[in-house]
Order: structure tokens, then sequence, then C-alpha cells
């Protein structure tokens, strides 16, 4: 492996673990812009810690939860989120 | 007569960022939830308190799926990321609230049964869950130390360092070890995802 790519592979853990600093994340993205096919690097840690994220074993939610996020977004409807929202699913 | 096959979750985050009926929003919620519950219990300790941001979760995965970008890494993957730093913003304010600080916060949680302390509240823990716990088990102590203060309370590794009274060169190598252990588990996680 070269240099390069150890080094971005350390970045890409210290990332995805959520332990980089400002400094990291910034020669990471420099790297990532340089050889965009240690993307694949990024991509693999992140799923990889998410399966961990994810690993507990999962909690009952209370009935009543769904319909409180749909209050909630319903607040949101023709607000200023609303209106980012749809700027970003313009083609 | 064919099985329904359930959607694909890619496909559900662009119904989510295309519809405004909720029904996307609703089978994406009864996909999710359950699994983020049960991270924001392990990173909070407060049921109420998990159940609180669990909501503010879903709303910003509702806001935020036009911009959902796959290439980047897996839909499991986004809906972590988002629940974990809600997770370390409440973590924040609590500790500015009452002035603890993070060990304190990971020592009180270390407390927490996951895997059968609360069976009234617990769904049916899948072959899925077993099988990735028994592949977290191949993490050596230090690796998974490291990896608990990073992830789940948001430690930099100087902050790591300076906790475990450890080299920073140390624990970013225990970091690196950490997540390349974890990426062998990658075949499991595919094979779980189709079967």
């Amino acid at each position: 492996m070269s240099d390069e790519k150890e080094r971005a592979e350390l970045l890409a853990a210290l990332h995805a673990a959520g332990a980089a600093s400002d400094e990291d994340e910034t020669e990471l993205r420099a790297l990532l812009e340089a050889d965009p096919s240690l993307e694949k690097i990024v991509k693999d840690f992140q799923d990889s810690i998410a399966a961990l994220a994810s690993s507990f074993d999962p909690l009952e939610t209370p009935p009543k939860t769904f319909a409180q996020i749909q209050k909630k977004i319903a607040r949101e409807r023709g607000g200023f989120f609303s209106r980012l929202r749809s700027w970003f699913s313009k083609p | 007569m064919a099985e329904a096959r359930p959607t694909d979750p890619v496909d559900l985050v662009a119904a989510m960022a295309a519809d405004e009926s909720g029904a996307p929003l609703k089978e994406f919620y009864t996909l999710y939830a359950s699994t983020v519950l049960a991270l924001l219990m392990k990173m909070l300790g407060s049921r109420a308190e998990a159940e609180e941001i669990l909501q503010d979760v879903f709303v910003e995965l509702w806001r935020r799926a036009p911009q959902y970008d796959s290439s980047r890494g897996g839909v499991i993957a986004w809906v972590v990321t988002v629940a974990r730093s809600r997770a370390l913003d409440a973590l924040r304010a609590r500790s500015r609230r009452h002035g603890n600080d993070q060990l304190q916060f990971f020592s009180e949680r270390h407390g927490i049964r996951t895997d059968g302390g609360r069976p009234d509240v617990l769904v049916s823990s899948t072959r899925w869950h077993q099988a990735l716990r028994q592949a977290f088990q191949r993490l050596s102590e230090d690796q998974r130390s490291v990896l608990e203060l990073s992830y789940f309370l948001g430690m930099s590794h100087g902050q790591i360092a300076e906790t475990l009274n450890l080299p920073v060169g140390t624990v970013k190598s225990r970091i690196l070890a950490g997540m390349r252990e974890l990426r062998t588990m990658l075949p499991i996680i595919h094979r779980s995802m189709v079967a």
C-alpha cells in the first residue's frame, strides 16, 4: 500500500470513528479530491461503524412517536426548511 | 404466489424525498426507528430523552432526504450518523447544564444493559444483530474502548489520549486496528442485507 493510501486509511478510520481533528478532516478532504478512488475506503469504514451502531437489540418505540414526528413535519411545511428541501430536490 | 419484497432502502429515501403524503416516511420509520432508539439509549442512558430525540432524528432525516447520496455510504450509515450527531448534541447540552464531564457519562453508560436488561421494551433481536455482536467480539478490549470513546462520546483522538493517559499515536493505531477489524465484518453485513 502506498504511503498516501495508508495515510488516507488512517484518516478515514479516524473520520468514521468520529475521532478526527479539524486538521485531519481537512487533510482527508484534500486526499479525496486528489484521488476519488479513496472514497471507497471511507465508505467501507462508515458502513462498518454504522453496523456497530446498529447492533444493539432494537427497542420498541412508543405508539405516539410517529404521530408526533408527523406533527413536527407538518409545522415545518411551508416554512424555511420546506423551501430549502424543495431546492435540493431540483435536478 | 411471490412474496412481497421489502423496498430497497435507497429507493425508500428517494421516495421520502419526493413524496409529501407521508407513506414512505412511515415505512422508513418502521424500518429504522427501533434501531435508532436502541442507539440513542446506548448513548444517552435515558429512555425519556432518547424517545424525545428519536422524533428530532426522523424529522431531520425527512428534511435531509433530498441530499442523501448513496455513493457516500449506505442508508443505515446515514441514519446512524444523524442519530449519533443529535445524541452528541444532547450529551454536550447535558454536560453544560450539569457540569459533568464526558468520562463520567461514559462510566454511567457502561452500566446500561442492551441485551435483555429490559425485556418489556425489547423487540425481537434478529440473527443480524446476533451475528454483528459475535463479530464485534473480535475487537480487543483496547480497540473497543477507544471506539466507544470516539464514536459514542464524540471524543477526538487527543481527548482520548488525555483520558486514557496514552500517546496520541497509540490511540490512532488502536482506532485504525479496530476499524480494520470492523471492516472485515462487511461481508456478514452484506449477506444479512440480501438474506
